[in-house]
């Protein structure tokens, strides 16, 4: 489902691509495409009603900036608008401070408080918690286990039921750290006690900083919830949680818009290192199904240095045996070719189904094979004939039907990349792209 | 839980009504003599006075008694499109709307309804049904039990704090109160003070609880639960997990692992009320990689549209088990779909 939006979105912008003059309905359909993208991305209706009538506004009023195309125009705005939203300066100062955590049921956030507690604890502060959660039967014993792991000292006591007796008791023992966080136990707006609980904790803490912890699954109550939220205790940060499944987290998005605050961090796994400082690029891209284009460029420096994989090459049709073994090579740090295909804004271009059909472990199966294969062979792979597969596939250990198949996937790459220069018009610049891309903000 | 829907459908459908009202008034002067749409009985007779003379008796009893309405599509694309809207902001989600909307249209337009059936009825008729069609029938789990092997095992699966344990503790007390047996299998050995909290409940309930130290494999955990139902002629297993994303495919083959081990008799999914467009897709893996046969919906108490039932159903097309509705035990309910259409939709028709 995602992989239609997602494409129906890139659709919208190829119309857009070659276009110098700004065409009302082509935009108006790629505003539109927009508004799905944002709402199966769980974002607010009305928040996404608002942007896209903004986008939508600027997309045609403004002046078309030199040297850009009309699709080129539109993605910054979009881009632009949505970072005005989320990227609300949320600095986390290393000082002495109290943070108090809170979010309904099941966010994540005694997972969370434990991951926060390594993140400053490794920033080099001294980090306690205190487990407010007197409701919940074995929270005390997750937090203190949790804290345990990383040698942070946790206070809490599974037997009082008083929660601001608890905070209190708590600050008191803890109050030579320079960092204290209470977690507080799962609470939803409706819950009239339980909100007026917090009010005090937050009022007993003074809290520094009142962060809401929100699930990435949560849907259009998360506007509601953060709005209540925000009343009681004045929420000036948003962590999302579990960013490592399908979740596009939209409703951090709609938190965000009713808090006037911004999205602090990002959890996303299990073990208590999984906590990143939000970016909001890859986090755009998310909400959008557009891929992680900040991510990418990232991961394609780490992985490959600029003369291992030669584009323009390879661009030109010079595209050898050696070419694909590097660039093999090159994905493996990168990951699956699809999703690095699936990251790159790239409309214009169609890529065969089966060149994505490479799993990882055929990958390292191909570069055995060629491997064994000599300097000539690799250079010219019109040499290889029937008795040469034979010694290729024995010095590899594999069959001849093996090393014919990646004779054939090597010819679908090569044609595959013929077809690419002559689509993108020979402007086809991969690195140039990413470029243009980051620099987009 | 489904106040807030149930707002939006009533708005909704006063909108399709009058949307449909109107199609009618202003298909009907035109073209009195032929077989398209006419109003309400009064304002149709009041319109045919004025052109009709010498049949007019006639007239009135064709646009009374045989008359029909066609809908027409354009008639409808407002009123749907703000329907469209209501279901969104009800997160259900967004392919699940295109589902229902599509199942309306094709309901409504281009159909003949005779005059004498009320237009409110029309419209509520085919929410109705399209509610109805996407939310299937309930599940009653105490009738299952009632007609299957002892001791019925049942797995609980979902992502992480979808409330799994809380769940798995409310439906053991649940069951207790109707006079079954049930022992619990504390199958989270990974979460930190898993195994305590699922302790804690069974105590407080007064259930057996099967339990292994934290890190052990769970297959064996649940094992042991179900080898102890049947040596001590327990009614019912619930084997509890850990939550799990489905993008995690190693966890999702212990997760089959311990249906493998255990033969869950029910294998439930329990998701919350509150999950947005995401409740599909996970739904869909879990259903493809380890089945379900029932699901639980949580937090349904969190002011919540429900949206989210209606697009897991559809999505996996298994029925709602029960509704979490708050932190106490007894807060669980069994699903009835008809009536929860019925209290969307109110039940006057």
């Amino acid at each position: 489902m995602l992989d239609t939006l997602s494409t129906s979105l890139k659709d919208a912008l190829k119309k857009l691509a070659g276009k110098t003059v700004i065409d009302r309905a082509a935009v108006d359909e790629l505003v539109k495409d927009l508004q799905r993208a944002l709402i199966s991305s769980d974002v607010n209706v009305k928040l996404v009603m608002e942007l896209s009538k903004s986008i939508r506004t600027r997309s045609l009023d403004e002046q078309l900036p030199k040297g850009t195309n009309v699709r080129e125009h539109v993605l910054r705005i979009v881009y632009q608008e949505l970072v005005r939203l989320v990227w609300v300066s949320t600095d986390v100062k290393l000082e002495p401070q109290t943070i108090l955590m809170a979010g309904l049921q099941g966010s994540g956030k005694t997972t969370t408080t434990a991951k926060l507690a390594r993140y400053f604890q490794k920033k080099g502060m001294k980090v306690g918690v205190i487990c407010a959660d007197t409701f919940r039967p074995g929270a005390y014993d997750q937090i203190s286990t949790l804290c345990a792991k990383i040698n942070v000292p946790c206070f809490g006591n599974p037997l009082e039921k008083n929660a601001l007796k608890l905070t209190r008791e708590g600050l008191e023992t803890l109050k030579d750290l320079e960092l204290v966080i209470v977690d507080t136990q799962g609470r939803h707006a409706l819950e009239a006690d339980l909100i007026r609980e917090i009010i005090e904790i937050n009022v007993i803490t003074k809290a520094t900083h009142r962060w809401l912890v929100i699930d990435a699954a949560l849907g259009q109550q998360a506007s509601e919830q953060a709005r209540r939220f925000h009343e009681a205790i004045d929420i000036d940060g948003v962590i999302i949680t579990k960013m490592d499944g399908t979740a596009k987290g939209g409703g951090a998005l709609s938190a965000v818009a009713e808090t006037k605050s911004g999205i602090v961090f990002i959890g996303s796994g299990e073990t208590i290192e999984d906590l990143e400082r939000f970016e909001p690029d890859g986090f755009i891209s998310r909400l959008l199904g557009m891929g992680d284009l900040k991510a990418l460029l990232e991961r394609a420096n780490e992985a490959i240095k600029a003369d291992e994989v030669d584009v323009n090459a390879m661009m030109k049709g010079k595209f050898t045996l050696r070419d694909m073994y590097k660039q093999l090579e090159a994905l493996n740090k990168m990951g699956p070719l699809k999703q690095i295909m699936g990251m790159l804004p790239m409309g214009n271009m169609e890529l065969p189904d089966g060149v994505y059909d490479v799993t990882s472990t055929k990958m390292v199966r191909y570069r055995i094979i060629m491997d064994s294969m000599t300097s000539g062979e690799l250079d010219d792979p019109a040499l290889i004939n029937s008795s040469r597969m034979q010694r290729i596939a024995r010095g590899a250990g594999s069959t001849p039907d093996e090393v014919r198949e990646l004779i054939k996937y090597y010819k679908m790459m090569q044609r595959t990349l013929k077809g690419l220069r002559g689509a993108g018009g020979g402007k086809f610049n991969m690195q140039r792209l990413m470029k243009r891309f980051s620099g987009m903000q | 839980m489904f106040g807030g829907l149930r707002e939006k459908l009533q708005a909704a459908r006063n909108r399709l009504g009058s949307s449909i009202q109107e199609a009618i008034v202003t298909q009907a002067p035109p073209a009195p003599e032929t077989h398209k749409g006419g109003p309400s009985a009064s304002s149709a007779s009041q319109k045919s006075i004025s052109s009709a003379a010498p049949t007019f008796a006639d007239k009135v009893k064709i646009l009374i008694i045989d008359r029909e309405l066609v809908v027409s599509e354009k008639d409808l694309s407002e009123a749907l499109s703000e329907l469209e809207m209501t279901l969104l902001e009800s997160d259900v989600a967004l392919t699940v709307t295109d589902a229902i909307i599509a199942h309306v249209r094709t309901n409504l337009v281009g159909k003949h309804r005779k005059i004498g059936a009320s237009v409110d009825a029309l419209v509520v008729g085919a929410l109705k049904s399209a509610l109805l069609e996407v939310l299937g029938n309930g599940f009653d789990l105490i009738n299952y039990i009632k007609t299957h092997n002892r001791p019925v095992k049942i797995l609980f699966t979902g992502v992480n704090g979808t409330g799994k344990t809380t769940t798995v503790a409310k439906i053991g007390s649940y069951l207790k109160k109707q006079g079954y047996t049930v022992v619990i299998g504390a199958g989270d050995t990974y979460r930190a003070g898993a195994i305590e909290q699922i302790g804690v409940h069974a105590g407080r309930i007064g259930i057996k609880i099967i339990q292994h130290q934290e890190g052990a494999d769970p297959s064996a955990v649940l094992f042991d639960a179900v080898q102890y139902a049947v040596s001590h002629k327990i009614d019912v297993v619930l084997a509890d997990t850990a939550g799990r994303f489905h993008t995690k495919s190693n966890l999702m083959s212990q997760l089959e692992k311990i249906r493998r081990v255990m033969k869950p008799d029910l294998v439930v999914y329990v998701d919350e009320a509150v999950a947005g467009n995401d409740a599909v897709v996970r739904a869909a893996e879990f259903d493809r990689t380890v089945g379900a046969d029932a699901v639980v919906l949580t937090k349904a108490d969190m002011d919540s549209r429900g949206g989210a039932a209606i697009s897991i159903a559809h999505t996996i097309g298994k029925p709602l088990m029960f509704l979490g509705t708050g932190q106490g035990y007894e807060d669980i309910i069994p699903f009835d779909p008809v009536q929860v259409v019925e209290e969307l939709l109110g039940s006057d028709a």
